[in-house]
């Protein structure tokens, strides 16, 4: 057995022992997600859909699952708050209920007390690579957002996961469950974010089930240590004629891996999936996407964009999947990136798998660098090289911001974005 | 105000401009006619600056300036505008926006104060009815999805607010029906004053007959041949170039 596997097991049966009377039935999930974990292993280079991305940083590193000694001094006050949310705090995998502030409308529970209520939404959880099974495993830490149905709530709740001040690598596992009850509208942000010198490994799942008729805005914002591994599966069901508006920011880690699934479970469904990675030094982002249109008059759209600066590479690969017989489907996946440097690399594979007659789908990739004349265009009119550069590289971005329909998140990452872009651009 | 002498420059190791001699003093209008590929838009983009562009000898000052030496911005700042003949499309940068941070800059290396959005937008709204725009253009992106004629009223727009002392217009009359051709001519006529030049490429007669250039010259293979006043355009337009080659 690899050492790595070994030491996942330590910590797994650590993990058992540290909780020892855990319902039997969670503790039967996680034995069996781990067996799972260690029958396929982490992905090698021959796995399809994870040959460009290297997971040998996970094996440098003994990662321990984080302890009740891991809560550090709390902060006065939360820097990375967005103005106007609701908050949900949890510190290196630990839940604050001091710090967070949330209406009554909306239930807010740890993953063992949601387990205890909706067993089958765990039972039926389908591990879909080696991480989501380490994830179902170690599950020990995260957050339960249930709305009721016809709820709608006057302002985004913000879920910050922080990793700060951490005296080991530490490796934490979180499940977020974000419920809609039919009709009901809620906006989420989920916001990772990390303060420390050491390396970390963190592994989330998030399971959205958003029901009828219902409307979320999902906003997740990786902003991870440089040192942090982050690897994410998010799996979206969408009921009937409901809305999805997702914005997925990814620029901290040195290693992060998304993966999205969406199924739509009925019909007249609608999901507006994007995201931005702006990445730079060694860094390496890869998102894979997986959109299933099983029912009819459904309706998605992708739009990725990375921008890569110095030795940073990225990879995206995106599917989308029209079963046959299925009505009136109309999917858009685009991928578009923009190289800062000519060391910087992007792999890229967008894929339509149709299988139906009755659809309109659209997809493609573009690669490339900053515009010469654009930039001469720019530089022509009394502009800086250096601001010319930032105005096309914020141009690039500006779509993908654009959909965050809420001023403040907006503002917020807008912000993220031009300090970043100022970090890189010192060097022009 | 402009000199240039002797200038020989290069595209992509191809000799386009072949010792050309030009002086624009305060307040003239002169006009550069030749056929296409008669290197006059090689000298448009030297002029201000473009990369790909190799000046192998000669010279270009500008108000007493080696122009050659400054960086791209730099001309741009000092008093030089280029309109376009092909402007391109900058997905994501809004116009306003766009214009606002050229024009602050320039107001900056004037060590005037900048000047803020309120009455920049202020100042937009009066400009963007001279050249007959919406004022939905200032939040659009930098001619991204614009007409040939929006871009080129757009070109005559950041001109008009950018106040160069020195305008190159590169057939910026190309592609207009009348009405946007006399637009951009009353645009441009208005514009001048006793300190302002203008460099205007056409091939047409018709942008003279509203603009009335003091001088017009004709370049054919990198050489200006002939010089004259209208008369010479009018010539043109009835006997076509062949006449001036050697």
């Amino acid at each position: 057995m690899a050492r790595s596997i070994e030491q996942f097991q330590q910590q797994f049966d650590d993990l058992l022992a540290y909780w020892p009377n855990e319902d039997q039935e969670l503790r039967k999930l996680r034995s069996t997600a781990f067996d799972q974990f260690k029958n396929l292993g982490l992905p090698s280079k021959q796995w399809e859909d994870w040959q460009f991305t290297d997971f040998s940083s996970l094996k440098e590193i003994d990662y321990r699952l984080s302890r009740a000694e891991d809560l550090p001094q709390l902060p006065d006050d939360i820097t990375e708050r967005i103005s106007n949310t609701y908050l949900i705090f949890m510190v290196n995998g630990h839940y604050q209920p001091d710090l967070t502030d949330i209406p009554e409308s909306i239930s807010v529970t740890t993953n063992l007390d949601y387990f205890n209520s909706n067993k089958k939404l765990y039972l039926d959880y389908k591990n879909s690579n080696p991480f989501s099974a380490l994830n179902t495993s170690m599950m020990n830490s995260g957050i339960c957002i249930a709305l009721d149905s016809d709820v709608t709530l006057d302002k985004p709740i913000q879920v910050i996961y922080a990793t700060m001040d951490i005296v080991d690598p530490i490796m934490n596992h979180p499940r977020f469950i974000f419920q809609l009850g039919n009709n009901s509208e809620v906006t989420i942000i989920e916001h990772y974010m990390g303060s420390t010198d050491l390396a970390y490994f963190i592994n989330p799942v998030s399971n959205v089930i958003i029901n009828n008729n219902a409307k979320l805005n999902h906003f997740r914002i990786e902003a991870d240590d440089p040192l942090a591994n982050h690897i994410a599966s998010t799996n979206y069901t969408l009921g009937a004629d409901s809305q999805l508006n997702s914005v997925s920011i990814s620029s901290g880690s040195k290693l992060f891996r998304h993966n999205i699934d969406l199924t739509f479970n009925d019909k007249g469904g609608y999901a507006n999936l994007n995201g931005l990675s702006t990445i730079k030094d060694d860094q390496h982002h890869d998102q894979h996407i997986i959109i299933e249109h099983f029912k009819n008059t459904c309706q998605s759209k992708q739009l990725f964009k990375y921008i890569l600066s110095d030795r940073s590479s990225g990879v995206f690969n995106g599917k989308v999947v029209v079963k046959e017989d299925t009505k009136q489907t109309n999917a858009d996946q685009a991928n578009k990136n923009l190289l800062l440097s000519p060391e910087a690399i992007m792999n890229t594979n967008p894929q339509l798998e149709i299988y139906s007659e009755d659809v309109k789908c659209s997809h493609g990739s573009t690669t490339g660098q900053i515009d010469k004349e654009a930039l001469f265009y720019l530089q022509s009119r009394g502009i800086s090289k250096s601001k010319a550069i930032e105005l096309i590289i914020n141009g690039f971005a500006k779509d993908i911001i654009e959909q965050i329909n809420n001023e403040d998140v907006k503002n917020y990452i807008d912000n993220k974005v031009t300090n970043w872009l100022e970090s890189v651009l010192i060097d022009v | 105000m402009l000199i240039i002498k002797n200038i020989h420059a290069k595209v992509d190791g191809k000799e386009i401009l072949k010792g050309v001699d030009l002086t624009v003093q305060p307040g003239e209008l002169h006009a550069l006619m030749g056929r296409n590929g008669s290197g006059k838009s090689t000298l448009a983009n030297i002029i201000t600056g473009r990369d790909n562009f190799i000046v192998t000898s000669g010279s270009i000052t500008y108000n007493g300036n080696d122009l050659l030496d400054m960086p791209i911005e730099d001309r741009a700042l000092a008093g030089i505008f280029m309109s376009f003949q092909y402007p391109v499309s900058i997905p994501g940068v809004n116009n306003a926006y766009f214009l606002r941070a050229a024009l602050n800059a320039k107001l900056k290396y004037h060590g005037k104060s900048e000047v803020n959005a309120a009455d920049f937008m202020r100042l937009m709204r009066e400009k963007v009815k001279s050249v007959n725009l919406d004022e939905s253009y200032l939040s659009r992106a930098v001619n991204d999805g614009f007409s040939g004629g929006e871009k080129k009223r757009n070109e005559i727009l950041q001109m008009l607010t950018l106040e160069p002392e020195l305008a190159i217009l590169d057939e910026t009359d190309s592609g207009l029906d009348i009405d946007a051709l006399q637009t951009i001519a009353e645009g441009v006529n208005n514009f001048r004053n006793k300190n302002r030049s203008f460099l205007a490429i056409t091939h047409y007669q018709r942008l003279l007959e509203y603009m009335h250039p003091d001088y017009i010259h004709v370049l054919i293979d990198g050489k200006i041949v002939k010089s004259g006043d209208i008369e010479l355009a009018n010539q043109l337009e009835k006997k076509g170039y062949s006449w001036l080659e050697a």
